[in-house]
């Protein structure tokens, strides 16, 4: 949110147990519509072939949020 | 938040609420300003006394949380004091900890919002302790001290109030522990065989201090044996498979009651010594943290003999002492969480009102 205020595109990625923490951090910076990107919890005890599994599918919104940003 | 008694005030800013107490503390309820036990409604006048008594003044900032786009003023702070039930004369002792949330080495979030809910123990040090009645010693971290209940707290009022460090939202601890509704110990210093730990950081015995830890697990350890039998009873304590400190060597601490104090004074033992005797003597070997699960990768040679200490320099381990003079028991704190770079403030100096 800092870096997008500042004009530097940000890909926020949280897993969904912190939905809700990361909604209410973004009421506390005035950007309740801020957007996330959204992959399943947990991640702590994969490896990096399983985190590749759960992270390529994402790719699309990545780029998506990287070329338009926040609007 | 502050809430005045008269129904037909209109002061910007001042909320208007019945005179009845039991309906005030249910307004306090039903705003959500709880920990889900009564609050002492903070009407003004109790907010002033709280300032007064630390000649503070109401938006003097205490602490900024600039992550969470927040600060702590003085007021909110009091308002929280009183709804704890502090007596005006604690006000600096919770300024000094509120103050010390905001410091760098805390690592407030990482403490306040990780699913290892731990607990904010409050450590005074110095002669404020005992003037105010805050219990070093028998049953410390227990109920019936007015001042360790109520200080603690109104730290966690803070936490939940004016940094919104909630349940619902930024909190996510899976299970928390009952220390996160009120955690708040003196040192013992009678007698102290090493100096107190407000000494070893660079105060005057004469000083006072607040030090935050932040404790997800304490574990309680018996023995009635040696000094070194005492020591590695510590060290197994911060050795445990399943401690969520054990692989980063997340700094911990030990508690020593009085009669273990004892032991190891008769047997000559510095702190200096009791720290290097405990880090290596702590830990599990590289093959039981991978067949844990605890490290990645496979079982290699040596890997059998070749320990992961669970402190990583003999500084890590925080030693204190408290608890009754009976009674063979010391309290151990194992590293709150993943971190090495949150869970110990800087001991802040409790600035006398």
């Amino acid at each position: 949110m800092i870096l997008e205020k500042a004009g530097i595109p940000a890909i926020p990625i949280i897993t969904d147990a912190f939905e809700g923490a990361a909604r209410e951090m973004a009421e506390l910076w005035g950007v309740p519509e801020f957007r996330f990107i959204m992959m399943a919890h947990p991640l702590a005890y994969l490896g990096p072939d399983a985190i590749a599994r759960r992270s390529d599918p994402l790719l699309d919104k990545v780029l998506q949020l990287l070329t338009r940003g926040q609007r | 938040m502050a809430v005045t008694q008269d129904p037909m005030a209109e002061v910007a800013g001042d909320v208007c609420i019945p005179i009845s107490v039991a309906q005030q503390m249910e307004f306090c309820h039903e705003r959500g300003w709880t920990d889900g036990l009564p609050v002492v409604p903070a009407i003004q006048e109790l907010v002033d006394d709280m300032l007064e008594a630390a000649r503070l003044e109401p938006d003097t900032v205490l602490a900024e949380m600039p992550s969470r786009n927040v600060a702590v003023t003085a007021a909110k702070a009091a308002i929280n004091a009183v709804m704890a039930g502090c007596k005006p004369e604690y006000m600096p002792v919770v300024a000094a900890a509120v103050k010390a949330l905001g410091t760098p080495e805390f690592g407030l979030h990482h403490v306040a919002s990780g699913h290892s809910g731990a607990a904010v123990m409050v450590l005074v040090n110095g002669p404020i302790a005992k003037k105010l009645g805050i219990n070093a010693t028998k049953n410390v971290f227990g109920p019936g001290a007015r001042a360790n209940a109520s200080i603690g707290r109104a730290l966690r009022l803070v936490l939940l109030n004016c940094l919104r460090y909630r349940p619902d939202t930024a909190d996510a601890a899976t299970f928390g522990t009952p220390g996160k509704y009120t955690c708040c110990i003196a040192e013992n210093e009678e007698n102290h065989p090493w100096g107190p730990w407000h000494v070893e950081r660079g105060f005057d015995a004469a000083d006072s201090t607040v030090t935050l830890v932040a404790a997800s697990t304490m574990t309680q350890i018996w023995t009635f044996g040696t000094a070194e039998q005492l020591l590695l009873a510590v060290a197994d304590a911060l050795s445990f498979i399943g401690s969520i400190a054990i692989t980063s060597q997340t700094p911990g601490a030990a508690i020593f009651g009085g009669e273990h104090t004892e032991l190891l004074r008769r047997d000559g033992w510095t702190k200096a010594r009791i720290r290097e005797f405990v880090l290596t003597k702590s830990g599990r070997t590289v093959a039981e943290l991978r067949r844990s699960g605890r490290l990645d990768g496979p079982i290699v040679d040596g890997d059998g003999i070749t320990m992961h200490h669970a402190l990583r320099e003999p500084e890590d381990l925080m030693v204190l002492c408290a608890g009754s003079p009976i009674g063979l028991l010391s309290m151990v704190l194992p590293g709150f969480g993943g971190s090495r770079e949150a869970g110990r403030s800087p001991a802040i100096r409790i600035e006398a009102g």
